[in-house]
């Protein structure tokens, strides 16, 4: 085990001040986390220093921030991948989101969003309490899910952990504010496949094809890029505007 | 508490922002910088048009103007443009119908190379002829 000495460039902003960078020094082990840095920086150095954290293994996706300008997440994101060794480590709150107080963005919009799409979050391999050490064992070795004969790819949408990732990668987020983002019309995508209502499936394409939504996308692929869950926003869009295009043909079609 | 949030001019600045980023944002980046060239470009060739208002001599120095190798230059450009511009829009118009998206950075680098090529070939015509 090596220690390393590492500077952290880290955006502040509380209320009422200019936003600055701070810069700290601490050292953590070769095999440490961001997330380890920010936690020594807030005990070592500044316990005002404002960051969301919880699980620290990509589970809960609350830490999620920008390391060097990219999206993130400081629990599964080791030096070894992402510091050059010498250079400060920048680390900024995500985009497109209201900044808080440093390190932490109000993700209300984003929960707003997610709630359009009617859709309960549940993640594959993720058991239901109470969990029993059997069940624990089925969480941590998942068997492979096998694909019902009409589904050609399988659809990891489950996988989202609500980090917001996708919402700060997308370059389109950054000027409209009303854009249903990555993430919202993935779930849509998710909730359509998910129900047999067809007026359920109408308000939610409705919704997917409206000013705000999957047409405003103009296919950069950063949220899939970003996407810690491979959860492939981007993919689920562009299969949204194939669906709203096939109904438009046949309902042209039919009139 | 007020939160933190930027001007939407300043936000719009993540557009060309392709730093640490990946192909499909440098496509994204080009496709919004040659659009709003070919924007400017437009108006610009329907001010030039307007000199016909003035008669035969206005528009005659301006076609010895342009057949001067600096302006010719810009034609190259021009055609950089037009090429980067229509042919990314194709790679936006299949992904939007979901033909391609898995391969939409193949697709970039192909659709480039093919810019690139028609751009050599053009320049060639340009200044050749």
């Amino acid at each position: 085990m090596t220690l390393l000495d590492v500077t952290l460039q880290i955006f502040r902003y509380k209320p009422g001040e200019q936003p600055h960078y701070d810069t700290f020094t601490v050292q953590v082990e070769d095999t440490a986390h961001v997330i380890d840095a920010i936690d020594k920086v807030w005990a070592e150095h500044d316990h005002t220093l404002t960051f969301r954290r919880a699980c620290h293994h990509s589970s809960c996706g609350s830490c999620a921030l920008r390391i060097n300008g990219v999206e993130k997440l400081p629990c599964i994101a080791r030096f070894s991948e992402v510091w050059d060794g010498h250079s400060p480590l920048r680390l900024d709150p995500l985009r497109n989101f209201p900044i808080v107080s440093d390190l932490v963005v109000d993700v209300s919009g984003f929960f707003q969003r997610m709630s359009a799409s009617t859709m309960t979050i549940t993640r594959d391999a993720e058991s239901t309490l109470p969990l029993s050490v059997d069940d624990l064992a089925a969480v941590v070795q998942p068997k492979a899910v096998e694909l019902p004969d009409n589904l050609t790819r399988f659809n990891r949408f489950e996988n989202c952990i609500e980090c917001g990732i996708c919402m700060s990668a997308c370059p389109t987020m950054a000027v409209d504010n009303k854009f249903m983002g990555p993430a919202g019309l993935a779930a849509i995508y998710r909730a359509c496949q998910k129900t047999d209502d067809p007026n359920e499936k109408a308000h939610l394409l409705a919704l997917a094809n409206g000013e705000h939504g999957v047409w405003r996308c103009h296919s950069a692929f950063e949220c899939t890029e970003a996407c810690p869950q491979a959860v492939d926003p981007a993919g689920k869009i562009m299969a949204l505007r194939r669906e709203i295009t096939a109904n438009r043909f046949k309902k042209t079609r039919r009139s | 508490m007020a939160n933190l949030e930027y001007p939407k001019v300043r936000r719009a600045g993540r557009w060309f922002d392709v730093r640490r980023r990946k192909l499909g944002m440098w496509a994204y980046a080009l496709n919004r910088i040659t659009g709003i060239g070919l924007v400017v470009y437009l108006y610009l060739h329907l001010a030039v048009l307007s000199l016909l208002l003035r008669g035969p001599r206005s528009w005659d120095s301006f076609v010895s103007l342009a057949r001067a190798p600096y302006f010719l230059a810009l034609d190259v450009i021009l055609l950089a443009g037009i090429l980067i511009h229509g042919l990314n829009g194709l790679r936006v118009t299949l992904t939007g119908f979901d033909v391609g998206v898995k391969a939409q950075k193949a697709l970039f680098g192909a659709l480039m190379l093919v810019a690139v090529v028609a751009l050599g070939v053009a320049a060639l015509m340009i200044f050749g002829g």
